[in-house]
């Protein structure tokens, strides 16, 4: 059971079913604020840079980018593991806070499932790119077909990726919007515009919140829920399962599935963290995202970055141990020194060293450190992310094949689109789409009240 | 045809439950409750039952014999290829997009279950018994030819357990 005298209040001021529903639609049936507009511009900007460089792309082919045939994966592979792992905190977040039973994750689950979508949608488009000619990208589909018939390659972990993310893709975005369809129904039944009424309503897809409709919810959320925890898992297992099958030095190593994925929900939380204080502070939601639930993703984030250091310093140790020379070399004289040893400190001290600041109380509850800390996270797990993959590649076992790796502007454009289809995403999401989910938040709120101590032994504590 | 019904509402969770199984108690007859969000003693005491989690566990079971079957197929029977002296059947790397795309079975199938069972669907028009039931009302719908007790005695009954309002209300039978 959730203890409010030692956690603190899940929801700040005594507020009625009523005025949840009503503070968290305040930004739907509000005028959109100016900058809401300033913000879209600057996204819908980067994003045509993205769309510009794509564009390039395509007509051009991957000779415009940085990468040569020794460091044949460049910003684009980057970029897609860094999308991949940021999408991996809203299911992360919504399954793992489930089954622990942390009621605090209703008020950030829906923001941290948005996001998921958002971002593996980027994270999408950089293999696809990558494909060099991605109108053919369909040869991927394992079907029946008159190309010989000609099959995929069941064991390339290349094609386990393409499963993986696709199906990610789709469990994470009917997860979140059949989370939001008792929502929506609210939506529909409070608001007083017609047009709202007739859009929302045609999305509440009829709910009514009948006992019955619940009862199949309820079991829809328990069956989704449990299988999409083992998805979160495999997924960036298998993501990692690109570079830990190949014999690059650096990668061949039996750490780099979990060392994935608690990456992936390092960097995910991070990005939860930065968008709940936007959320805080643009709109206002402060009585449902309180202190105590960003106190509790910063705690969140002291414990997976010990594990994060322990990785680090694991990979070090076994590089040494291993007696490997190649591995030395690539450890000690191309990643801690030598000239990517910037991405290695910037990795190492953003990751491991920069989150220790959380163990203090008074910057778990300032909210602009805690602000910039979740920005040089996510910056730091970037930097991770060239770290494994450029270093690796630029000097494996052949000195004659060494080459060194610079982005050109195509790449770099490409990555701006993306973070631009990114905060474009997010803050249409923002606008459209009720920010915390109101009916969980609803059902935790009777731990608030005076009431919920009268309630006879025999009520539930229902989740 | 249209039934007459008769509705009652709370205000919160605790005057429902209280009212509710009272009211069961009494041998009054729910047809069904309206809630802002599910509660555990409601769902129980209405005996529904949901097997979703069954019709899951066999489009799991469809899903990975379908899936080992196809690969099987493709790579030892259809396409057979020698590399590096592997076996054809290189059943461990098949399990990886196995469990990936059986998750993905069940997910779809399971919605598509969800959604023809709960007959919700996208575009549907909600049958709103009392529209303030998803906002912070809850409603327990009775149906007055087949209450199972006489209508102020029923009335009466909501009333002393918490109802704010009891009315009666004629609505399309479905």
């Amino acid at each position: 059971m959730y203890k409010t005298e030692i956690r603190g209040k899940l929801i700040d001021g005594e507020k009625s079913l009523g005025q949840i529903s009503q503070e968290i639609l305040a930004p739907i049936d509000a005028k959109t604020p100016r900058w809401w507009f300033i913000a879209m511009g600057i996204s819908l900007a980067m994003l045509a840079f993205g769309v510009k460089s794509i564009y390039v792309t395509l007509t051009q082919g991957i000779g415009t980018w940085g990468v040569n045939s020794t460091v044949a994966w460049g910003w684009e592979i980057i970029n897609f593991v860094w999308w991949i792992g940021i999408g991996h905190a809203g299911t992360a977040f919504s399954i793992f806070l489930l089954i622990l039973r942390q009621k605090w994750r209703t008020a950030i689950n829906r923001a941290a499932e948005a996001m998921t979508v958002v971002a593996v949608f980027c994270a999408a488009l950089f293999p696809l790119m990558h494909m060099g000619r991605p109108w053919l990208f369909f040869y991927i589909f394992p079907y029946p077909n008159t190309r010989g018939p000609l099959w995929v390659n069941f064991n390339s972990p290349l094609f386990w990726d393409f499963m993986a993310i696709s199906a990610y893709l789709l469990i994470s975005a009917s997860f979140w919007y059949f989370g939001m369809v008792p929502d929506f129904a609210t939506i529909r039944d409070t608001t007083k515009s017609k047009i709202k009424k007739a859009v929302y309503g045609f999305f509440a897809f009829g709910w009514t919140g009948s006992s019955k409709e619940w009862m199949r919810y309820e079991g829809l959320a328990f069956v989704l829920g449990g299988i999409a925890a083992v998805l979160v898992v495999s997924v960036h297992s298998i993501v990692s399962t690109d570079f830990a099958v190949s014999i690059e030095p650096g990668w061949h190593t039996t750490l780099f599935p979990p060392y994935f994925v608690v990456g992936a929900i390092f960097s995910g939380f991070a990005m939860v963290l930065t968008l709940v204080t936007l959320m805080k502070k643009l709109y206002k939601m402060g009585d449902f995202i309180t202190e105590n639930h960003v106190d509790a993703v910063c705690r969140i984030l002291v414990f997976i970055s010990l594990i994060m250091g322990t990785a680090y310093i694991t990979e070090i140790f076994i590089a040494w141990y291993s007696g490997s020379e190649y591995e030395m070399y690539t450890f000690f004289k191309n990643r801690i020194t030598g000239e990517y040893a910037i991405q290695f400190w910037g990795m190492f001290i953003f990751n491991a060293l920069l989150p220790q600041l959380f163990w203090s109380r008074k910057i778990r509850r300032n909210l602009w450190i805690v602000f910039i800390i979740s920005l040089f996270i996510n910056l730091g797990m970037w930097f991770e992310r060239f770290n494994i993959v450029v270093t690796s590649l630029s000097k494996n076992f052949l000195p004659a094949s060494w080459a060194e790796y610079h982005p050109t502007i195509i790449e770099i454009g490409f990555f701006v689109g993306t973070l631009g289809m990114f905060s474009a995403g997010v803050l249409l999401f923002f606008r459209y789409i009720p920010q915390i989910a109101i009916a969980e938040v609803k059902m935790i709120s009777k731990y608030n009240t005076q009431q919920y101590d009268h309630l006879k032994p025999g009520h539930h504590d229902y989740e | 045809m249209n039934k007459r019904y008769l509705v009652g509402v709370f205000d919160n969770e605790h005057t429902l439950v209280d009212a509710f199984e009272k009211a069961l108690e009494e041998g009054v007859v729910i047809e069904e409750v309206y809630t802002p969000y599910p509660i555990h003693e409601i769902l129980t005491g209405m005996k529904n039952k949901t097997r979703i989690s069954y019709a899951a566990f066999f489009y799991g079971l469809f899903g990975a014999v379908t899936l080992l079957g196809g690969m099987y197929y493709a790579a030892v029977i259809d396409w057979p290829l020698h590399f590096g002296g592997k076996p054809f059947n290189t059943f461990p790397s098949f399990i990886v997009v196995t469990i990936v795309a059986t998750i993905l079975t069940i997910t779809i199938l399971t919605l598509l279950t969800f959604s023809v069972r709960s007959k919700i669907y996208p575009g549907k028009k909600a049958d709103i018994i009392d529209i303030r039931a998803t906002d912070d009302k809850f409603i327990i719908l009775l149906d007055q030819d087949k209450m199972g007790m006489e209508k102020p005695e029923v009335t009466s009954l909501f009333q002393t357990y918490g109802a704010t309002e009891v009315y009666e209300k004629e609505a399309n039978s479905n």
